[in-house]
Formats: C-alpha cells, sequence, structure tokens
C-alpha cells in the first residue's frame, strides 16, 4: 500500500513533522501500477473519488479556520467585557436613601409650588368676584336711581317731558357746579402756588441778585413776575447736586432772624 | 414555569410597599448606570407604576397570549423614553436580584422561572419596538404659539419637524426640556391638517410640574417632544349618525377635533356640541367656539355654567343641560372630561335611553392623584 507512504513523504518533505492529513495530500497520492493479470479499480473512478474527497477536505479546513478565528474574536470580546459584580447591599441601601430624599425634596417643592398657585388662584377669584360684586351694585345703584327718575313722574308722555326737562336741568346745574368748582380750584391751586414761591424767595435772600430782590409783599399782592424771578434766582443760587438737606438748611437760614 | 410560586415571591416583594421598587431601581442604577438618564429626578411615582405594571403582567402570566397587546404597546410606548433592547437584560437581572432579596424561600428553580417569564416578556416588548423602527422614537416640535386665554388656561400651537399621524380624538404624549423625562397625555384640539399645526388647551394644576410649565414658561420657540398617539375616543368610521358632542372644562379640546374631523373629511350630519364651565370666566375659548358655529351651518354649540348665578350663559350641570335639549335617541354621543362629570354624563344618556354601545367617552384625570402632589391630567 503505498498511500501511506507516499503521504508521510509528503507532509513530511512540507511540515517536517507529524501532521494531518490535508487535501493536498490526497492530491498528491499514486497508486502504484497493479500487475496486468490482476487489475484493480477503474482509474478514472478512482480520480473522481479521490478529487471530491479532496474538495470536501478542503471545505471542512476552510470552516475549521473560519470557526478558530471566531472563537479567537469572541474570547477576546469576553475577556475584555468587565462582568458588572452585582451592587452591594450596603451601597443599594445608600442609593436608596439619597434617591429618597431627593424624591422628598421634589414632593415638597411641588407641594409648596401647589399651595402658592393655591393661594394665588383663590387670591384671584376673590378679588374678581368682588369687582363683580360692585360692579353689580353700582348697576343696581344706577338702575334704581333711574326707577326713581322715572318713578316721581307719572308714567305717560308728559311724565317723560318733564323727566327731560328735569334732567336737563340737573346738567345744567352740575355744569355750573362744575365749573364753580374749576375757578375755586384753580384760585386755590394758584394761592398756594405764590406761597410756594414765596418760601423759595424767602429761603436765602442773600442769593437773590439785588437788583431783582423784591421784598415779600403780602401774598394776596404778591405779582406773578416778581414771585417768578425770585424762584429763578433762588434755585440758580442753589448748587447744582444740591439735595433735599441743602434745600432745608437754606431755607432754615432763610428763617433765621438777622 | 412554577406560576403559583412566582406569584407567591412576588406577593412578597410587592407586600413590602415601596421598599421593592426602591431596591429594585437602586440596584439596576448602580449595576446599569446608563439607565439612571431614562428617569426623571424624582422616582416616586415611577415606583408605584413599576409594580403595578408588573403585577398586571404577573396576574395573567399563564395567558401570555391575552397579555401580549398591552406589552406590544408597551414596548413600542418605551421608545420615546430611549429605552434600547439592552436595557431589558440590565431590567431583567435587578428584577430576579430584587425578588431574591424579599424571598426568603428564594430557590434557583424560581430564578430560572423568573427568568425564563422575563424573557418570553421582554422578547415580545423588544419584537414590538423593533417592528415600530421605521417610525421616530419620538417628534421634536416646535412651539409656534402661546396664548394664555385665562389665569390658568393657555392654548399651544405646535409644529412638528417630521410628518405626525394621529387621528382625531386621541391623545399625545410630551415631554419639555424644562421638566426632562415627565411624560403627560394631552389631547390636540383639532383633526390633523395639511400644514400639521397642533393645537393643544393646556390648563395649569396647582403644583403640577407639566402643566405649570407649559401654561406659564413655555414660549414660542420652544421645543417639545412627542411620544406616539394613543387613546380611544373617536368617531365610528362607518357610522353618519348625527353626533352629540359633551365636554366638561378642558374635555373641549378632543371634541373640537372631533367637530374639525366632520368639517374636514365628513361624512356631512349634524353636530350639537355641549360645553360646561364652573363660572363664565373659565370659558377660555368664547371666540374660537363661537367662530367654529359661524363656519359650520351643521354645528350647534352650547355653553353652560354650573357654579355662576351672575352669567348669562345656560346654566346648570352640562349633563342636565344636555338632557333638557333632548332627545338625543338616534345620536352617536361622545363625552370628555373630569371624571364626575363624565361619569354623570354618560349615567343620564343611557338613562335618557341612549344604548352604551353608541356613547364613548374619556376620563380626562390629574395623572398623578395622591395626598402631596395633586398634579397633572391625561389631557
Amino acid at each position: 500500500m503505498t498511500i501511506d507512504q507516499e503521504a508521510s513523504e509528503s507532509s513530511e518533505s512540507s511540515a517536517g513533522d507529524q501532521r494531518e492529513f490535508a487535501p493536498f495530500d490526497l492530491q498528491n497520492v499514486r497508486f502504484s501500477r497493479a500487475p496486468m493479470l490482476h487489475p484493480g479499480y477503474v482509474d478514472s473512478e478512482v480520480d473522481r473519488v479521490m478529487g471530491r474527497v479532496a474538495e470536501e477536505l478542503g471545505r471542512l479546513y476552510a470552516e475549521k479556520a473560519a470557526l478558530r478565528d471566531q472563537v479567537r474574536s469572541l474570547q477576546a470580546q469576553v475577556d475584555g467585557v468587565v462582568v458588572p459584580e452585582p451592587p452591594s447591599e450596603q451601597a443599594v441601601r445608600i442609593l436608596s436613601v439619597a434617591q429618597q430624599t431627593a424624591d422628598t425634596y421634589v414632593a415638597e417643592a411641588e407641594e409648596f409650588s401647589r399651595q402658592v398657585t393655591g393661594e394665588a388662584r383663590s387670591e384671584y377669584e376673590e378679588l374678581v368676584r368682588q369687582a363683580r360684586e360692585n360692579a353689580g351694585a353700582i348697576l343696581q345703584a344706577a338702575q334704581e336711581a333711574a326707577a326713581s327718575i322715572g318713578g316721581a313722574a307719572p308714567g305717560t308722555a308728559d311724565g317723560r317731558e318733564r323727566t327731560t326737562a328735569e334732567l336737563e336741568e340737573q346738567v345744567a346745574y352740575l355744569k355750573a357746579f362744575g365749573q364753580a368748582c374749576r375757578v375755586q380750584l384753580r384760585s386755590y391751586l394758584e394761592a398756594l402756588l405764590s406761597d410756594v414761591e414765596n418760601e423759595w424767595g424767602r429761603a436765602d435772600p442773600a442769593a437773590i441778585p439785588p437788583g431783582v430782590a423784591v421784598p415779600p409783599a403780602p401774598r394776596s399782592a404778591r405779582g406773578a413776575r416778581g414771585s417768578a424771578t425770585a424762584f429763578e434766582a433762588n434755585v440758580a443760587a442753589e448748587p447744582p447736586e444740591a439735595g433735599p438737606d441743602e434745600v432745608v438748611s437754606a431755607s432754615a437760614r432763610g428763617e433765621r432772624p438777622s | 414555569m412554577d406560576i403559583p410560586a412566582m406569584r407567591a415571591s412576588f406577593a412578597k416583594a410587592a407586600a413590602t410597599g415601596d421598599e421593592a421598587p426602591l431596591y429594585f431601581y437602586s440596584h439596576l442604577f448602580l449595576s446599569h448606570p446608563e439607565t439612571r438618564q431614562l428617569f426623571p429626578v424624582s422616582m416616586a411615582h415611577q415606583r408605584d407604576r413599576l409594580f403595578a405594571a408588573l403585577g398586571d403582567v404577573i396576574a395573567r402570566v399563564d395567558d401570555l397570549h391575552a397579555l401580549e397587546p398591552v406589552l406590544r404597546q408597551l414596548g413600542r410606548d418605551h421608545r420615546k423614553f430611549g429605552t434600547v433592547a439592552a436595557h431589558y437584560p440590565a431590567v431583567g437581572g435587578s428584577l430576579v436580584a430584587t425578588l431574591e432579596h424579599f424571598d426568603d424561600a428564594w430557590s434557583p428553580e424560581l430564578a430560572k422561572d423568573w427568568t425564563e417569564a422575563y424573557t418570553l416578556v421582554a422578547e415580545v416588548m423588544i419584537a414590538a419596538a423593533d417592528e415600530a423602527a421605521d417610525q421616530p422614537a419620538w417628534w421634536d416640535a416646535d412651539v409656534v404659539g402661546h396664548d394664555r386665554r385665562t389665569f390658568d388656561v393657555a392654548v399651544l400651537r405646535l409644529r412638528p419637524r417630521t410628518r405626525y399621524d394621529y387621528a382625531a380624538g386621541q391623545s399625545v404624549s410630551l415631554e419639555s426640556d424644562l421638566r426632562p423625562r415627565l411624560w403627560r397625555y394631552y389631547s390636540p384640539a383639532n383633526a390633523p391638517r395639511p400644514d400639521g399645526l397642533l393645537e393643544l388647551h393646556v390648563k395649569a394644576r396647582d403644583g403640577g410640574p407639566v402643566s405649570s410649565a407649559l401654561v406659564r414658561r413655555i414660549g414660542v420657540g420652544d421645543v417639545l417632544r412627542l411620544g406616539p398617539p394613543v387613546g380611544h375616543l373617536a368617531l365610528d368610521g362607518e357610522s353618519d349618525r348625527d353626533l352629540l358632542l359633551v365636554a366638561g372644562g378642558m374635555g373641549l379640546a378632543p371634541m373640537k377635533a372631533l367637530v374639525d374631523q366632520v368639517a374636514r373629511h365628513g361624512p356631512p350630519r349634524r353636530v350639537d356640541l355641549f360645553v360646561g364651565f364652573r363660572t363664565e370666566d373659565q370659558v377660555y375659548d368664547g371666540p374660537g367656539l363661537r367662530q367654529l358655529q359661524q363656519d359650520n351651518p351643521w354645528l350647534s354649540v352650547t355653553v353652560a355654567v354650573s357654579d355662576d348665578k351672575n352669567s348669562d350663559l345656560e346654566q346648570g350641570d352640562i349633563g342636565d343641560v344636555v338632557l333638557r335639549h333632548g332627545p338625543w335617541l338616534s345620536r352617536e354621543v361622545c363625552v370628555a372630561g373630569p371624571g364626575p362629570m363624565v361619569e354623570d354624563t354618560v349615567a343620564r344618556l343611557r338613562q335618557h335611553g341612549v344604548p352604551p354601545k353608541r356613547i364613548s367617552s374619556e376620563v380626562f384625570a390629574p395623572s398623578r392623584p395622591g395626598p402631596t402632589v395633586d398634579g397633572e391630567v391625561t389631557e
């Protein structure tokens, strides 16, 4: 039998040590010629089988190599992964307490916000309600007034005319009253103004330029022109940054008997 | 899987109240710190939710088939939180660790069963999330209008940057950078428009972090994130019955959307819209409602107040007012508003003789009821 011989020879020549039967080995197998009188297998059949065996072996080798690579890469992955240690009871407890604390704070903040908004809302609603009531009361009063005006007159066309006449009379009265008020208010304000100017003028008489200085006149006799001059002069005499304190002290000086 | 044993071990953890969820989240954040950023600063309400949700799952774990739609919805909806497939095993690990911690009779068999059950649940959720991968996880939307209507109500107009599909009557969850990781539901007040604009009606709840921010702090130019739309309040596509729409307070928003839907897409039908407020001051959309009525001859709008004697509007609880204007026996009815108002109105309409299957309703309740934080609404 020459297969083993041939195979071992060829493998020794290529790798130098005992190795597995490779597809290459199969291809290199040469069968010895059988004696003429005792013919062996048909050569072509043997060759075909050998070819197929070689092919199959090649496929298996390739698959083996691929699997080896896969095992290596998976092994590398497994080696690289740090399997997470289950957390210790103590760590779990600490985190639980921390989380509960955070939860409490958030709940308290929300509760606080709820209270504040709730109060704001009820205050708002109360204000609106009051305003509504007030408006209602005013409206009712107006209606009652209208009714009393209407009620004072008999419910006839004549009554309506009289009502209109009365109203016109009232309007005229109110206009006159308003005018009188304006006049009174204006004279009061003017008096007030001149009083103020008077005080200003007296505040620092020394500061008033001599030429313009007007002796304080009785309030009623004060001319608008004179008071204006005194006012301006006094202001000009004050330092630009004069504050309230300085004004007070100036007026105090003015009141000092000389 | 030994389901009774699993239920027993879950009951032990659930019996500890807040302890078990507290342990779970601390364990999760310590072993996978990257998951912390998926949650809001305060975890108080999150903890309640987790165990409530797990309880639901456990109650039906032997019938995963029935559970599947819920889980799929959960899986899709979790995308907006930034949840990815890698987070699921992390959660599973911490869940098993938590159950083990609170169970003095823990066994390797229980660990195996729980891991198996969790893996099944997670696979359904991940698969649903993957199927929705052609949609964005969330939609950025610019605030293009902000209109303070009353002391505590604002009308916002949003323009999503990419196409956002929804149906009139549905709700949209949204989140703002001002209140990160706090998602709240609001219902657009218009049907989808060609220009994509959404109108939202927001009432600031006292102490409600998101609603207050939306009313008082957000302005034109800010950006909100929208989650996928949810909700069941919708018109029967087959029906062309005349409509009766009843809204209490902020429940007006989805009702306006339904009116808009009829106006845009038909079919032609009479629509009677009843809107109830407590006082006339609270009627935040008077001009809008008048405009709607002017534009649409098939629409009648009635606004009523229940607690405002000085008002010229119609007086009474809205359910009462609706019945005064009846009969409504042939109508398709939609009701939205606060819980008591919805219950009252639906009960009255049923008594009136409207078949229950023709009444759809949605309660707009505060999303976070609680003794300390009376907060948000599912609007």
